[in-house]
C-alpha cells in the first residue's frame, strides 16, 4: 500500500476493485466508515458478486471476473475525453510527457516485438524505449507529440468507450457511468480518491497488468502521494507483506533487491552493474554489500566479493509455485517442506497437485494442524498403502504463541509480543530453523559437496540456558548495524557498499532502533500521538521505509511546494523550509548542512524509486507482457476477446502434464464463469479457522453461490447438494441460492457466476470439497500468480 | 449512570467478532451446525449463543440492499424478564445490565419454569434443552467486565467497525439523534428508545426496522411503548384487596346462607361405590 | 385385587391398558430427568411452553375448576340440594391439581428447585401468585380430602382438628383458585403484542376465572354421567339441571364482557379477518360458549340428560379449545418456529390422565365420594341399564 489503512479516513472516495474489505480486511472498513460518517465519503465497489463490502457502497458496479482492465480503462478513457484528469500531476509527476520511440506499435491485441519460439511467447521491448537526446530522454510538456505516452495512452484508451467497455465486462451502461462520473470527480485538487484492491485484480493471467491499470488510473486522477488516495493493495495474512518484504518470492531477495541469475550475474560486479543509473536505486549496491555482510559477517570481505558466489543463483527457469508442483508431478522434485502453506487446499489445480505430491521421497510439514497437504496420503479416494512418501509433522507455535514482528499492509512493522504458551511440543519457527540449521551443520560435519556456505553463514542467535534463540538479534541483523562497533543503525542512508555495515533488509532499517522518547526499538512503539490529525500516527510502530506513512509524499504538494489540499498537508514548502507532517520521500535537507532544499529539486524527481524519477504511465522496462495494459479474456472464457485478435495474454504462464487441462472458449460443457472468493469466518486454506470450533460453528460448510435465475433455471433449491465440475475436476457442496450474484449480459449474451470460496478442505471438524480442485494451473507471466478468480464450470443437482 | 450500547447497523459488516468474543469471554461451547444460506449460522440466538448477527436482504426491483444486525438481549429499562422470574433469578442491577443468577446467593434458584422466555418481548432468554440440570441463559452485558474490571462488554471491544458504541445510555441516545439528525439516510426512530419502556441498547438503521428483524407493530398496531412489567403490575396489584375482600365477603355469606340451612351430617350421605355392582 | 383388609382394587383390561401407559409414562419421565427436556419434548426458545403447560397445566387446573365453584355453590351459598355432587367434585378437582403439579414438576427445567419459591420472593411475578395459590390450595384440598379419608380410616381426633379448620378452609379453598384461575390468565398480559389481539387482554384474567368458574358445573355433570355410566348408578339428573342455570348466567355474561372487550379495544373486527387465528376464535366462541347458551337456554334440551351432557360437553371442550387457542394458536405468529408435541410429550401426557382415572376409581370405590343410592330418588330410564364396569 502507498498509504495506510490509518491513512483511509482521509479519503473523499473509494474505489474498490477486486477486494472484499469487509470480509478479508474488516479493519479498513472502520477507516472507510469513519470517512463516510465524517466526511460523507462515497464508495464504489466493482465486485462480480454483491458482497458485504458491496452493501456498504454508494454504487455496487457488477462485472464479469477478469474483466478489470476494460472496467479501468473505460474510466481512463472517459476522464481523458472529458478532461477530468488532473492535468497538472500528469504533465509532472508522469512520464506523460516523454517520447516513445517511433517504433513502439500495438496491433491486433499485440505489442511490438512479440515473438514465437517453440510455441513460447517472449516481447523483444526493445521498441518500448524513450527517445533520447544522448543521455537525456525527450519530452513534450504540452502533451501533444503523437509519439509522447500520454497520447498513446490516449489512442490506446480511446478504444474502451462505455459501451464496448459494458459489454466486455457486463455491467449495465448507466451503471458504469456513474461510476466514471463519481470516480473522476477525484481528478482535481483537493479530491482524494482511494484505489482499492486485492485478489480480484491480482489472481489473472494479466493480473500484473491489472495492477498497473489501477495504478495508471490514479495517477491520471493525481491521487498517488496524497493523504487520502494511493494505490492500496489490501494485502493478505497479517505478514505477507513482511514475507514479500524478506523474499518469500524465488526471484528476490530481501528489500526487494533482485535475485542474481547464475549465467548473467556471476560475479558481483556482474551484479552491481545492473545498478539503476539513476533514481534511489542508485544505493543498491550498498545495500547487497550489506545483505551480505549480515549473512556472511567475518568471512565476507571485499577480496572475496563478499562471499556472492555462495549466495544462491537463478537458473533462469521458472521456480514459482506452479512450477514446482509440474516438477512435482513429473518426478522432478523429490522432498518437499511444506511450512506453513497449505497447497492441498490453496494451490491451483490441487487435484492434480495432490497426486502430483505422491511422487515425493519425503514431505516435512511445519504446522500447527495435520493439513490436508500433510494429509495428502489420506485424502478421499487415495489409498495409503500405494503412497511410499514419507511424511513428518513439526508442530509449529502460532502467532500468539511466540514473539517477533509482523508486517501489515501499511507497511507497519509491528513488534508483537508472546501471548501463551505453546501447546506440548509445538516450537517457533525460529526455534525450528535454528535446530534445523545445527542439524545440518551437524550432519556436513563429516564431509559433503560445497560446505563452506554452511559452516560460514552467520548463526550465532544462542541465548546461554535460553531453549528459543535470540530473536531480538535476529531482528537487529536485520534492522542493520555497523560492523566495528555493532551498533544499531537509524537509517539505511548510513549503509555502506565496503562492509562496513552489515544489513539484512535494507527497508527495515530504523525499526530496531530505539526511539529517544519512548526508549522502546521503534517497532515495539505503542504511542497514539497524530499532530497532523491525519491518522498519520508516526509513533506506533515503524513505517517502512524510514517511518514514512505515506510514500511519494512530495506529489502531495504541487511543483512548487503548495499542497493541492492544504487541509491534508503531507508536506508543504512555506518558501524558505519544508513543514513536513510525514517523513518526506524526497531529498528535502543537505545531510551534510542541514539546509533546506527548495521544492524544485524535488519536482522534477517526486517518485525517487524510478529511474525517471517520474511514475509510468507507460512502462518500457519492468513488466514482460506489455508496456501497457491491454483487455484480453481470462484463459478460461466464455466469449471471444472483442478488443482484438489475441483471445489470451500471450505470455501467461502454462504448465505440463495434468497441469495443462483447460476448457475451450465458449465451452458448452462448462458453461459459467467460476471465481473464487474468502469468507471472514475462514482463513485462507481454512485449517486453523475450520479447527476453532467457533468460526466452524459460524461457517460451517462448503456452498456455491448462484443466482436465483439460474437456480430456477436448474430447479436447484437453496442447501440442495450440488455438483460444481471444470475441466479439472468436480466437487460436492451445498448450493447457496442469494441475490448477490446475478447474471451479466456480455455482448448480448447471458452469463451467469458461481461463486466458490476456496477455504475447505478434508481435514478438521467442519471439513468441505475443495475449491481449488477446479480452478486451471495458468498465471500470470511476471508473478506467477494464479488464475483462480476466473474460470469456467459447471453445475448441477448433486 | 445507566450504561448502553448504540448500535449503529449502517455500519455493521458481519464480521461476527462480536459473537466470537462474547463466546470466549463467556466461555461457551460451539456446536457447529449445518449450512444457512443467509451465512448468518446459527442463525438465532440460543443457550450457547447469546449474540448473533442476522443478515437480511431486502430486495427492491433490482436494487439490494444487505444488511447486518447484530441481535442480544437488549437490556429493558424495565426487563420482563426480571418481572416474571418468581425466584428473583433475574435482577436489572443500576448499571444497566439485566443479569440472570445476578449474586452468588441465589445463582441456584431458578427452576427453569421459563415463564422468563414467555414474558421477554424480543424473544431472548434461551433454554439448555440438552442438559439435565439446565439454566436460562441470555447476554449478560458482560457485567463482570463492566463491574469488576471496568471494561466495556467483549463485543464492543473487538467491533472493527465502530458499529457497537458503548456508554451511558442517555448520551448515546442524544448521539444517536445527532446522527439521525445530521443523515438523512438513517430512519427516523431509535429502536429502544421507547419500545417496552426503553431498552439499554439502542439501535438506529437506514432500513425500516421492520425489515431488519425488529418488530415496530403487532398486528397493525405500533408496539407498546409502556413496560410489560407496568401491565401485569396494573392487575397484579389487586391481588390482596381481592385475597382479603374476596375472603370477607365469602365468609360473610357463609354464616349468613349457614343459619337458614339444614344440618346434615355428611358422613351420612356418601359411600364407596362397589365396582363388582 | 383386594389390597390388605380395607382397600380393593379391581383389575379390568381396561385399566391394565391405564397401567401399561402409566408405566410407560414413568419411564420417559425417568428419561427425561436425565437427558433433559430437549430429549424428549419438541420444546425450543421459541416455544417454551406446549403440551405439558398447555394441556396438563392450564387445562388440568381450569377443569378442575368444579372444585371451587361447587364449593362455593355448596358450602357458602349453602345450596343443599348440590351436596350429593360436592366430594365427587372435590376429588376430581384434587386430582386434577395433582395432575398440574405432577406435570409442572416434570417440565420445570430445575425441577428439585421447586421449592424454592417459598423461600424466595419474587412477588412481582404472576408466576409467583400461581405458585403460591396452587401450592396453598393443593394443601388445603388435601386437607378437606383428609375430613374424607378419616372418615375411612378412623382416626377421630384428626376428624376432630379438621373439622375445626374446615371453614377457614373452605374459604380459602374459594379464594385461592379464584385468584390462581385468573392469574393463569394474567400470565399472559407479558404476551401483549404477541398473543393475538383477540385472545389478549388486559382482563384476560377475569376470562380465565370466570370461564373455570362455569366450567365446574359442566365439568361435574360429565364426570358425573360418567362416573354413572362407569359404575351402573343412575347420574344425579336434578343437580345436573339446576346446575345449568348457573352456567347459562355465567356463561351469557361472559360473552357479553368479550364483546365489550373486544370493541372497547377496538379488535372487534378481527374475529372476521378470515385469518387461522380468528377462524379459531370464532370456532371457540359460536362453537363452545354461544350454542352451550342456547341449549342451556331450552328447557326441552336442558331437561334432557343428552341435551345437558351435550351442551356441558361443550363447555368443557370449550375451554380447553380457549385455553390451547391462548396457549398456541394466539402465540404461533409471533413465536415462529413450528411446534407439535413429540410422541413422548404425548405419551407422558396419556400416562398422566390415564393415572387420572385410576386414582379416581381407586379412591372413589374405597372411599364415601359418591352419595349413597337411595339419596337419589329421581329415576331416570339410564340407571336400569347395566354399569359399564370400567
Ligand atoms: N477472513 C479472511 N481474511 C483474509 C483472508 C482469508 O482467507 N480470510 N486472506 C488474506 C489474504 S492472504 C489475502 S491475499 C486477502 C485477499 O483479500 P481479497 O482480495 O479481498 O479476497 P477475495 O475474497 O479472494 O477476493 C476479493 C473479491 O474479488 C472478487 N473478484 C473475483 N474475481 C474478480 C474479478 O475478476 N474482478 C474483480 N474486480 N473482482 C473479482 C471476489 O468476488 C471477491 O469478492 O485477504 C486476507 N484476509
Ligand atoms: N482459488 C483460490 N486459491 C487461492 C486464493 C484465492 O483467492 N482463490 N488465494 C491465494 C492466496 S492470496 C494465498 S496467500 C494463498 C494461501 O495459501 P496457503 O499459504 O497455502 O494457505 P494458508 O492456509 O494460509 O496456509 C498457512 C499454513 O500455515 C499454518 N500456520 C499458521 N501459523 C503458522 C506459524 O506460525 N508457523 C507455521 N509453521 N505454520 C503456521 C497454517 O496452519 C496453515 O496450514 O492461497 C491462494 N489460493
Ligand atoms: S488482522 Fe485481525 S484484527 Fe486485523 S482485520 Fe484481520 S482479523 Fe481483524
Ligand atoms: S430483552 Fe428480554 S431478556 Fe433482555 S432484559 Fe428485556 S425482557 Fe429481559
Ligand atoms: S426459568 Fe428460572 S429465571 Fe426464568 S422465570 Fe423461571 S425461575 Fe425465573
Ligand atoms: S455484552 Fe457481553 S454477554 Fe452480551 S453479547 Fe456482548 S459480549 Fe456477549
Ligand atoms: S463486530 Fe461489529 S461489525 Fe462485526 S458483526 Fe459484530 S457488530 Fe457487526
Ligand atoms: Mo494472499
Amino acid at each position: 500500500m502507498t498509504n495506510s489503512f490509518t491513512d483511509y479516513k482521509n479519503s473523499d472516495v473509494f474505489f474498490c476493485i477486486g477486494a472484499n474489505p469487509a470480509e478479508n480486511h474488516p479493519q479498513a472498513m472502520r477507516f472507510i466508515g469513519i470517512a463516510k460518517a465524517t466526511r460523507g465519503a462515497k464508495l464504489i465497489v466493482t465486485d462480480p458478486r454483491f458482497t458485504k463490502t458491496a452493501a456498504h457502497a454508494d454504487i455496487y458496479a457488477p462485472l464479469r471476473p477478469g474483466t478489470d482492465i476494460a472496467f479501468l480503462y473505460g474510466i481512463m478513457n472517459y476522464a481523458i475525453q472529458n478532461n477530468l484528469y488532473h492535468h497538472e500531476y500528469v504533465v509532472n509527476y508522469t512520464n506523460a510527457s516523454y517520447l516513445v520511440s517511433p517504433e513502439y506499435s500495438f496491433k491486433d491485441g499485440e505489442f511490438s516485438g512479440l515473438t514465437e519460439k517453440d510455441s513460447v511467447f517472449s516481447y523483444d521491448m526493445k521498441s518500448w524505449v524513450y527517445q533520447k537526446n544522448g543521455d537525456a530522454v525527450k519530452k513534450d510538456p504540452t502533451l501533444q507529440d503523437p509519439n509522447c505516452v500520454f497520447q498513446i495512452l490516449k489512442q490506446h484508451v480511446s478504444r474502451y468507450d462505455i459501451k464496448t467497455v459494458c459489454n466486455i465486462t457486463g455491467t449495465p451502461e448507466d451503471l458504469y457511468k456513474k461510476v466514471c462520473d463519481l470516480y473522476c470527480s477525484t481528478g482535481k485538487p483537493g479530491k482524494a480518491g482511494n484505489l482499492l484492491y486485492a485478489m480480484g485484480i491480482t489472481q489473472h493471467t494479466y493480473g500484473g497488468q491489472n495492477v498497473r491499470a489501477t495504478a495508471m488510473l490514479q495517477l491520471l486522477l493525481g491521487n498517488i502521494g496524497i493523504a487520502g488516495g494511493g494505490v492500496n493493495a489490501q494485502r493478505g495474512e497479517s505478514n505477507v507483506q513482511g514475507s514479500t518484504d524478506m523474499a518469500m518470492l524465488y526471484h528476490l531477495l530481501p528489500g526487494y533487491l533482485p535475485m542474481p541469475n547464475a549465467a548473467p550475474h556471476s560475479t558481483l560486479k556482474d551484479y552491481q552493474a545492473t545498478t539503476p543509473k539513476s533514481g534511489y536505486w542508485t544505493n543498491r549496491p550498498k545495500f547487497m554489500v550489506s545483505m551480505l555482510k549480515a549473512w556472511y559477517g567475518d568471512k565476507a570481505t571485499q577480496e572475496n566479493d563478499f562471499c556472492y558466489d555462495w549466495v544462491p543463483k537463478l537458473d533462469g527457469k521458472d521456480h514459482s509455485h506452479m512450477a514446482i508442483f509440474q516438477d512435482m508431478d513429473a518426478g522432478k522434485v523429490k522432498g518437499f517442506f511444506a511450512w506453513g502453506q497449505n497447497p492441498a487446499v490453496g494451490g491451483p489445480s490441487a487435484i492434480v497437485a495432490k497426486k502430483a505430491m505422491e511422487n515425493l521421497d519425503w514431505m516435512v510439514a511445519i504446522d500447527l494442524f495435520e493439513t490436508e497437504t500433510a494429509a495428502f496420503w489420506k485424502r478421499p479416494g487415495a489409498n495409503p498403502a500405494d503412497i511410499k512418501t514419507e511424511v513428518f509433522m513439526l508442530p509449529a507455535a502460532f502467532s500468539y504463541e511466540k514473539e517477533g514482528s509482523v508486517a501489515n499492509s501499511s507497511r507497519w512493522i509491528q513488534w508483537r509480543w508472546k501471548a501463551v504458551e505453546p501447546p506440548v511440543e509445538a516450537k517457533s519457527d525460529l526455534w525450528i530453523c535454528d535446530r534445523l540449521m545445527k542439524a545440518v551443520r551437524n550432519e556436513y560435519k563429516s564431509g559433503g559437496v560445497f560446505t563452506e556456505p554452511i559452516f560460514s553463514m552467520t548463526w550465532d542467535y544462542d541465548i546461554p540456558h535460553h531453549d528459543e534463540p535470540d530473536i531480538i538479534k535476529v531482528a537487529n541483523e536485520m534492522n542493520g548495524f555497523t560492523v566495528a562497533d555493532g551498533k544499531v543503525l537509524s537509517s539505511f542512508g548510513a549503509l555502506k557498499d565496503d562492509g562496513s555495515t552489515a544489513c539484512g533488509i535494507w527497508i527495515y532499517t530504523g525499526y530496531m532502533f530505539e526511539d529517544p522518547v519512548l526508549k522502546v526499538p521503534a517497532c515495539q512503539r505503542r504511542s497514539r500521538e497524530d499532530k497532523s490529525n491525519l491518522g498519520l500516527f508516526p509513533k506506533w510502530s515503524f513505517s517502512w521505509p524510514l517511518n514514512r506513512r505515506i510514500v511519494y509524499n512530495r506529489c502531495s504538494a504541487d511543483p512548487s511546494g503548495k499542497p493541492w489540499d492544504p487541509k491534508r498537508t503531507l508536506v508543504e514548502w512555506d518558501g524558505t523550509k519544508w513543514i513536513t507532517n510525514d517523513v518526506p520521500d524526497f531529498g528535502f535537507k543537505d545531510a551534510a548542512t542541514g539546509t533546506f532544499i527548495p521544492p524544485e529539486k524535488s519536482a522534477a524527481s517526486p517518485y525517487i524509486m524510478t529511474v525517471e524519477g517520474v511514475s509510468r504511465l507507460f512502462a518500457p522496462v519492468g513488466m514482460s507482457d506489455g508496456p501497457i495494459p491491454e483487455h484480453y479474456e481470462p484463459v478460461e472464457s466464455p466469449v471471444k476477446n472483442i478488443m482484438g485478435k489475441r483471445q489470451n495474454n500471450p505470455l501467461y504462464a502454462r504448465y505440463k502434464g495434468d497441469f495443462a487441462k483447460i476448457a475451450d472458449v465458449g465451452s458448452t460443457d462448462f458453461p459459467y464463469v467460476a471465481t473464487t472468493h474468502r469468507l471472514v469466518e475462514h482463513y485462507q486454506s481454512g485449517i486453523v479457522t475450520r479447527n476453532c470450533p467457533t468460526l466452524a460453528m459460524l461457517m460451517p460448510e462448503m456452498f456455491a453461490t448462484i443466482s436465483p435465475g439460474l437456480a430456477q433455471k436448474l430447479g436447484i433449491n437453496a442447501g440442495d447438494l450440488v455438483a460444481v465440475s471444470s475441466a479439472r475436476g468436480e466437487i460436492k457442496c451445498k448450493a447457496n441460492v442469494l441475490p448477490i450474484i446475478k447474471p451479466l449480459n456480455i455482448n448480448g449474451k447471458e452469463i451467469e457466476i458461481v461463486g466458490l470460496p476456496w477455504c475447505w478442505g478434508y481435514q478438521s471438524l467442519v471439513p468441505g470439497a475443495t475449491a481449488n480442485d477446479l480452478t486451471p494451473c495458468v498465471g500470470d507471466p511476471n508473478t506467477k500468480i494464479p488464475e483462480s478468480k476466473a474460470f469456467l464450470c459447471n453445475i448441477k443437482k448433486a | 449512570m445507566s450504561k448502553g450500547v448504540l448500535v449503529d447497523v449502517t455500519r455493521c459488516i458481519a464480521c461476527r467478532s462480536c459473537m466470537v468474543s462474547c463466546k470466549s469471554w463467556n466461555d461457551l461451547p460451539s456446536i457447529p451446525g449445518g449450512f444457512q444460506n443467509n451465512w448468518d449460522a446459527p442463525g438465532k440466538m440460543d443457550a450457547n449463543n447469546w449474540t448473533v448477527v442476522n443478515n437480511y436482504m431486502i430486495e427492491d426491483g433490482d436494487d439490494i440492499k444487505w444488511r447486518f444486525v447484530k441481535k442480544q438481549c437488549m437490556h429493558c429499562l424495565e426487563p420482563a424478564c426480571e418481572s416474571a422470574c418468581f425466584t428473583h433469578s433475574f435482577v436489572k442491577t443500576k448499571e444497566g445490565a439485566v443479569i440472570y443468577k445476578p449474586t452468588t446467593l441465589n445463582q441456584d434458584y431458578c427452576v427453569g419454569c421459563r415463564y422468563c422466555m414467555i414474558a421477554c418481548p424480543f424473544g431472548v432468554p434461551s433454554f439448555q434443552w440438552d442438559k439435565a440440570f439446565p439454566y436460562v441463559l441470555k447476554c449478560r452485558f458482560c457485567y463482570d467486565r463492566m463491574k469488576e474490571e471496568g471494561l466495556e462488554p467483549a463485543c464492543v471491544t473487538s467491533c472493527p467497525t465502530q458499529t457497537l458504541k458503548f456508554g451511558d445510555r442517555e448520551e448515546l441516545l442524544a448521539e444517536a439523534w445527532d446522527r439521525i439528525n445530521k443523515n438523512p439516510n438513517y430512519v427516523k426512530r431509535v429502536y429502544g428508545e421507547k419500545e417496552y419502556g426503553g431498552t439499554s441498547w439502542l439501535y438506529i438503521s437506514d432500513v425500516p426496522f421492520d425489515k431488519i428483524g425488529f418488530r415496530t407493530e403487532a398486528y397493525g398496531k405500533p408496539v407498546t411503548e409502556r413496560s410489560i412489567p407496568s401491565l401485569t403490575w396494573d392487575v397484579l396489584k389487586w391481588t390482596p384487596a381481592i385475597f382479603f375482600g374476596w375472603g370477607a365477603l365469602l365468609t360473610a355469606m357463609r354464616a349468613y346462607t349457614k343459619r337458614r340451612a339444614e344440618v346434615h351430617d355428611e358422613s351420612e350421605m356418601y359411600a364407596p361405590v362397589d365396582p363388582k355392582e | 385385587m383386594q389390597i390388605g383388609r380395607n382397600w380393593s382394587f379391581r383389575i379390568t383390561a381396561f385399566r391394565m391398558l391405564l397401567f401399561a401407559f402409566v408405566a410407560i409414562a414413568v419411564a420417559a419421565a425417568l428419561y427425561r430427568f436425565v437427558y433433559g427436556l430437549g430429549a424428549v419434548t419438541n420444546l425450543s426458545d421459541e416455544w417454551p411452553w406446549g403440551l405439558w403447560i398447555g394441556f396438563d397445566l392450564l387445562c388440568g387446573i381450569a377443569l378442575a375448576g368444579g372444585g371451587f365453584s361447587t364449593a362455593l355453590i355448596v358450602h357458602v351459598l349453602h345450596k343443599d340440594k348440590y351436596l350429593p355432587i360436592a366430594r365427587a367434585a372435590l376429588l376430581t378437582s384434587l386430582i386434577g391439581y395433582i395432575i398440574a403439579l405432577v406435570s409442572l414438576f416434570l417440565d420445570i427445567g430445575r425441577w428439585y428447585n421447586f421449592w424454592r419459591p417459598f423461600f424466595y420472593w419474587g412477588f412481582h411475578s404472576v408466576l409467583f401468585e400461581v405458585f403460591w395459590c396452587i401450592s396453598l390450595y393443593t394443601t388445603v384440598q388435601v386437607l378437606e380430602f383428609g375430613d374424607i379419608f378419616f372418615e375411612k380410616v378412623n382416626f377421630p381426633a384428626m376428624k376432630k382438628i379438621l373439622g375445626a379448620l374446615m371453614t377457614p378452609m373452605l374459604i380459602l379453598g374459594i379464594v385461592l383458585p379464584s385468584l390462581h384461575q385468573s392469574s393463569l390468565g394474567s400470565l399472559y398480559i407479558v404476551a401483549i403484542d404477541r398473543l393475538y389481539p383477540l385472545w389478549w387482554s388486559m382482563i384476560i384474567p377475569f376470562f380465565f376465572v370466570w370461564s373455570a368458574f362455569f366450567l365446574g358445573p359442566a365439568m361435574v355433570t360429565v364426570e358425573g354421567t360418567l362416573a354413572a355410566r362407569a359404575y351402573g348408578r343412575e347420574p344425579e339428573m336434578h343437580v345436573f339441571e339446576s346446575l345449568t342455570k348457573v352456567t347459562l348466567w355465567m356463561m351469557v355474561i361472559y360473552l357479553i364482557v368479550k364483546i365489550i372487550d373486544l370493541v372497547y379495544r377496538g379488535v372487534f373486527s378481527m374475529a372476521f379477518n378470515g385469518s387461522y387465528e380468528s377462524n379459531m376464535f370464532l370456532i371457540e366462541m359460536i362453537g363452545f360458549v354461544v350454542i352451550p347458551i342456547i341449549m342451556y337456554a331450552i328447557p326441552s334440551i336442558r331437561t334432557k340428560l343428552w341435551g345437558v351432557l351435550t351442551a356441558s360437553i361443550l363447555v368443557v371442550v370449550g375451554v380447553i379449545f380457549n385455553r390451547m387457542n391462548v396457549v398456541f394458536t394466539g402465540m404461533a405468529k409471533a413465536a415462529g418456529g413450528s411446534y407439535f408435541p413429540s410422541f413422548w410429550e404425548w405419551m407422558i401426557t396419556i400416562g398422566m390422565w390415564s393415572a387420572l382415572v385410576l386414582l379416581y376409581c381407586f379412591v372413589v370405590e374405597n372411599f364415601p365420594i359418591l352419595s349413597k343410592e337411595d339419596h337419589v330418588s329421581h329415576g331416570h330410564d339410564f340407571a336400569s341399564k347395566p354399569g359399564i364396569h370400567a
